[in-house]
């Protein structure tokens, strides 16, 4: 089964990266739309179909903390699950992200297979 | 099992973050020595648990290295605003890393990455430590504040 992915983060390389990573992996992916804020996330979501979203949380205008709350709050959105990669490895701030909402949390620097393996288990699904 | 000295750290984190995420196995470490030539050097500083600045220095074919590493695919010769962009991820990386071994339970913030004039990266009272990759070296600078 392929996923439509949304993946949220201000820099440009990085979205690239974690593209390129998704593909390496062995991740299904269908449809990649990408995001520089939780503004245009949130933008993307009211247009698109998309079945897991990946965030970093420090982001201009909308960051990752309003953006899981927002997705939360919306109950055609609340059902997509949200997975928060960050540099932040703080036991607080994790914690503070699942509270929001977000489903799964992968901390850099990962493996494109920690990437992979978290993706399918808030998917609930697993790998062929 | 023992405390990590901050050079420990240094270069722990460092090399896992470059061999993880920047597909970019290192070869060495020593003390921090004077660079030359081309340069490209990014900063970010960190307050909460612990407040000070982290720099990274990297010699000018290494940073392409990272860079077309990182970035993938064809590009031998990654654009220099995407070698820039790199070089500021890995120093937000770095930091993020070294941070969480040094209190892992602490809650910090760091400011956003900026390229800064690579002589300026250094400062007398900074922890640091070259690590030595394909095409280079790559140099962290550590400022604390207050040592944990």
């Amino acid at each position: 089964m392929a996923f439509r992915v949304l993946i949220v983060d201000d820099s440009p390389t990085m979205r690239a990266f974690v593209r390129r990573v998704l593909e390496m992996s062995g991740f299904d992916v269908s449809t990649c739309h990408q995001a520089g804020n939780g503004a245009e996330a949130m933008a993307v979501l009211a247009g698109h179909a998309v079945d897991v979203v990946l965030t970093d949380i420090n982001m201009p205008e909308v960051n990752g903390e309003e953006l899981v709350g927002r997705i939360e709050q919306d109950e055609r959105l609340r059902s997509i699950p949200v997975v928060v990669v960050s540099t932040d490895a703080t036991a607080n701030r994790m914690r503070r992200m699942m509270e929001l909402g977000a489903k799964g949390y992968v901390i850099k620097p990962f493996s494109p297979e920690v990437l992979r393996q978290e993706l399918e288990r808030v998917l609930g699904v697993s790998h062929a | 099992m023992p405390e990590m000295s901050i050079n420990q750290v240094l270069t722990a984190a460092t090399t896992d973050v470059l061999e993880t995420m920047f597909f970019t196995p290192v070869m060495g470490d020593t003390a921090a020595a004077s660079a030359s030539g081309d340069l490209l050097a990014a900063r970010l500083d960190f307050s909460g648990g612990l407040t000070g600045t982290l720099a990274v220095q990297v010699t000018m074919p290494a940073a392409r290295e990272i860079a077309a590493n990182f970035i993938g695919g064809e590009t031998d010769q990654p654009h220099a605003d995407a070698v820039g962009d790199v070089i500021a991820e890995l120093a937000n990386m770095v930091c993020g890393s070294v941070l969480s071994h040094l209190d892992g339970e602490a809650h910090f913030d760091l400011t956003h990455p900026r390229l800064i004039d690579p002589l300026s990266a250094a400062s007398p009272q900074s922890a640091s430590r070259t690590l030595e990759i394909e095409g280079g070296e790559v140099t962290l600078f550590l400022y604390l504040d207050k040592k944990p």
